[in-house]
């Protein structure tokens, strides 16, 4: 196996400056993300999913421990990893083409790029996840499955070679849920050789989430949010509503929810 | 077609009554200075036809975009700067303060005796007036800012600066809107108070513009319908820099539906 594309080495993040009064975010993570690979980290809310995924954006600095990519020390955002965020996060300013042109326009993912090169980019993202005919609206006129659309397509146009996405389905209903967890797929390139396919680290409290999207699951517990367990999905690829159907499947995600079902119970009894 | 035009005729009784009551109290008082609507309508037109209203406007409006212009350009940028940087603001915010108790007009005795009764005091008084509204309006509009929206642009690796040009102003755009009109709102009124009293200093010398025509037919040729028609006058003409500062920001907004 080559070397891990993403590493997390005993990451710890406290919260408070008074050592008493701390809070423990995140203890001891230990975890390599192959290239390639689509890890989904699952857990109730407080596990520190999240805080991972910030540590692996640069967002947040780690208390203890180190963030590695491609060998080298994480020590601030950068435009190799892009970030797709659970509340959507476009400019209500800018329209669908506008968003998805922003990185390529203003930041680093477009050096390079001329003009029409990088409408030629944003035409065959917008394309790819479906958006044609919604180039000119605003971010409030569009549904919640299409906002969220437009977040995907922003974020791949920037080609970046990993994808840090934190619960970005949890806020749409059930049925745009399923189309968008195979779209994604889809957009990753399951069809494709794993060496073609982007490092993705996928954030979701969805367990049949979890098992359709992933190579591996990353079980975490919270108070404080620690690594349970890493379970190998070994379901064929591509997936699809077969896969959901699979006995496998529905074992993998009872499996999962052994592992956190008396932490959740006690949680919402507390 | 029915149901609109006769609620407007509804909406417009009590102020024709009003209108025609006021005729009617003026033409039974036997003082020809009285002002009554007819007087007023044709003090108005020999105010238009001889130039002199229009001229005054004009002269006015000059002074309060200089003024209006030099205020933005400085409380615009530093108003965002004091919203985005916590030691700005701590170091700025007890000046602006400090400064913000104090009506413009009461710094007027400073501003005749620095800069004379003419045009550049009355633009220092307005730039003065208007600075308030629009830097404390950009100050709230940069902090208001949706903090993933930075984090967003943080994560594509744009620099601070990209990351201010194209998320905090944006962001802030619609706080700065509302401040440029509320600042071209009190520019409007500073003008005329100014005016009105450079006037009393200048002993009605030509400093033009519609406060010091106010004044000279108060302390001059006492014309109280001419009064009535510059009051009336300096009314309309805020209402259509308000109603085009609107339009001017719904142009540049077009993505904020209301």
């Amino acid at each position: 196996m080559s070397a891990a594309k993403l590493r997390l080495r005993h990451v710890g993040k406290r919260f408070g400056a008074d050592a008493a009064k701390q809070t423990v975010a995140v203890d001891d993570f230990t975890l390599d993300v192959a290239p390639g690979e689509f890890l989904v980290i699952v857990g109730p809310s407080g596990c520190g999913k999240t805080t991972i995924l910030n540590v692996l954006a640069g967002l947040e600095p780690p208390t203890a421990g180190e963030a590695f990519i491609d060998q080298r020390p994480i020590s601030g955002p950068g435009p190799e990893r892009g970030v797709m965020f659970q509340d959507y996060a476009l400019f209500p300013w800018q329209t669908v083409s506008g968003n998805v042109e922003f990185g390529l326009r203003h930041g680093p993912a477009g050096d390079g790029l001329d003009t029409s090169a990088r409408n030629a980019r944003v035409r065959a993202t917008i394309d790819l996840v479906g958006l044609q005919g919604s180039e000119h609206k605003y971010p409030h006129q569009l549904s919640g499955g299409m906002r969220q659309r437009v977040a995907l397509a922003r974020l791949i146009a920037n080609e970046p070679q990993v994808l840090l996405m934190d619960e970005p389905l949890a806020a749409l209903d059930a049925q745009t849920r399923l189309i968008l967890q195979d779209e994604l797929l889809r957009i990753w390139g399951q069809d494709r050789s794993a060496a073609q396919r982007r490092t993705v680290v996928f954030i979701t409290h969805a367990i049949d989430e979890a098992v359709f999207l992933a190579d591996r699951v990353a079980v975490m517990t919270a108070h404080p949010g620690r690594l349970k367990a890493l379970i190998d999905v070994a379901l064929p690829r591509p997936r699809n509503d077969a896969t959901r159907a699979d006995p496998q499947f529905q074992a993998l995600c009872q499996h999962i929810w052994s592992l956190i079902r008396d932490e959740a119970y006690r949680a919402t009894v507390a | 077609m029915n149901a609109l035009p006769a609620r407007t005729m509804r909406g417009l009784v009590l102020p024709l009554a009003l209108l025609v009551a006021w005729q009617v109290w003026g033409m039974a008082t036997t003082n020809p200075r009285t002002p009554t609507p007819t007087r007023i309508v044709r003090a108005a037109v020999e105010l238009v036809e001889s130039g002199d209203l229009p001229l005054s406007i004009a002269t006015s409006l000059g002074r309060v975009f200089a003024g209006f212009a030099a205020a933005a350009l400085i409380a615009i940028p530093l108003g965002l700067a004091m919203g985005a940087s916590r030691p700005v603001e701590r170091n700025v915010d007890p000046v602006i303060e400090s400064f913000r108790p104090i009506a413009a007009i009461a710094i007027l005795p400073l501003a005749i005796l620095w800069l004379g009764t003419g045009t550049p005091a009355a633009v220092l008084i307005v730039a003065y007036a208007a600075f308030f509204p629009i830097v404390i309006n950009a100050i709230a509009g940069a902090k208001r800012i949706n903090p993933t929206l930075l984090r967003a642009a943080a994560t594509m690796g744009l620099s601070r600066f990209a990351i201010m040009r194209t998320v905090v102003v944006p962001s802030a755009l619609p706080a700065i809107g509302v401040g440029l009109r509320i600042g071209m709102g009190v520019a409007w009124t500073a003008i005329v108070a100014a005016e009105l009293a450079v006037g009393a200093k200048a002993g009605g010398g030509g400093t033009g513009g519609i406060g010091s025509m106010m004044f000279i037919f108060y302390a001059y040729s006492i014309e109280l319908n001419r009064i009535v028609v510059c009051m009336i006058a300096v009314g309309l003409v805020a209402l259509v820099l308000d109603r085009a500062l609107r339009a001017a920001m719904r142009w540049l907004m077009p993505w904020s539906a209301s």
